[in-house]
């Protein structure tokens, strides 16, 4: 029996890299790049920083790729891997004042009616703004509570932070927003 | 308790929520350049662990110059633990002390 590419386990093609097969960790890639990429788009600030940050990922991938025990899923370690990435960025971006951001992503919406979409992309606009002005933590927690929808337990997860501190932090990212929005109406 | 701001915040996440990040121009040839860039991070890594060994030869020499050198130069040595530690320097920090100087 022929086994495709598609049909080789997460833990096998580890393996395969781990020997050495550089084929083997792009097949990883190619499986988990779509993931990766639409995770991490709602913390780039470009189409440069987004393929940059997910270049970071999967070199991290491939270089902690011997330290993966196995004992949860292959997704959620890289997951993980991607989260820290993303934050280290959002901490990094903090650092560097006055960039521009081109917003040069393109969005893509369901049900692609002229008014929902407009409503929509307004909505997605504004709410880029204020969580550009949120601390880095604050906005990977209200990103991936609020958009992403992950519960409280998995960002936990993902972050390694406790479920109190997730929690805390959502609630200040929400107050903050609240207020940030509130001053945009007001001009 | 949620207030109309909350509300309001919510609809703004919920229409959001709608728009997916449309990711696949960046996404070609991604794998090329990945491929690339982790070429190019190696290469790097074996310049220098080439470098390093390179001038390992180089260190043992200087190494051994330096040890030469504070032998023949410096050749005042006392087997007397008390007196290298009594160099003529502390003695006259010593005086110094005592003279309130």
């Amino acid at each position: 029996m022929n086994f495709t590419e598609n049909d080789l386990s997460d833990e096998r093609i580890i393996e395969d890299v781990l020997a050495g097969k550089d084929g083997a960790f792009i097949q990883l890639v190619n499986r988990y790049r779509r993931k990766v990429f639409a995770m991490t788009a709602r913390f780039a600030r470009d189409k440069d920083d987004l393929d940059d940050i997910c270049q970071d990922i999967f070199i991290k991938v491939y270089e902690n790729l011997g330290k993966f025990r196995g004992d949860a899923p292959f997704e959620h370690w890289l997951s993980r891997i991607a989260i820290r990435t993303c934050y280290d960025a959002l901490r990094k971006r903090r650092r560097e004042k006055g960039h521009i951001p081109l917003d040069d992503i393109h969005y893509q919406i369901a049900d692609e009616s002229g008014e929902e979409l407009l409503v929509a992309e307004e909505a997605r606009s504004l709410l880029g703004k204020g969580l550009a002005e949120l601390k880095p933590a604050e906005r990977l927690v209200i990103t991936l509570l609020e958009l992403e929808e992950k519960p409280v337990r998995e960002i936990a997860e993902l972050t390694g932070w406790s479920e109190v501190n997730v929690k805390v932090r959502a609630f200040r990212a929400r107050q903050k927003l609240k207020r940030i929005l509130e001053k945009h109406h007001e001009r | 308790m949620k207030d109309e701001k909350d509300e309001l915040l919510d609809e703004m996440f919920r229409k959001a929520r709608f728009m997916k990040p449309d990711t696949g121009s960046v996404e070609e040839h991604f794998e090329t350049r990945l491929l690339a860039v982790m070429e190019e991070k190696r290469n790097d890594q074996a310049l220098w662990s080439a470098w390093s060994w390179r001038l390992v030869p180089w260190l043992a020499i200087f190494v051994v110059i330096v040890g030469i050198g504070s032998f023949t130069i410096d050749p005042v040595r006392s087997s007397d633990l008390f007196a290298t530690f009594s160099s003529s320097d502390d003695d006259y920090q010593i005086t110094n002390m005592l003279a309130g100087g």
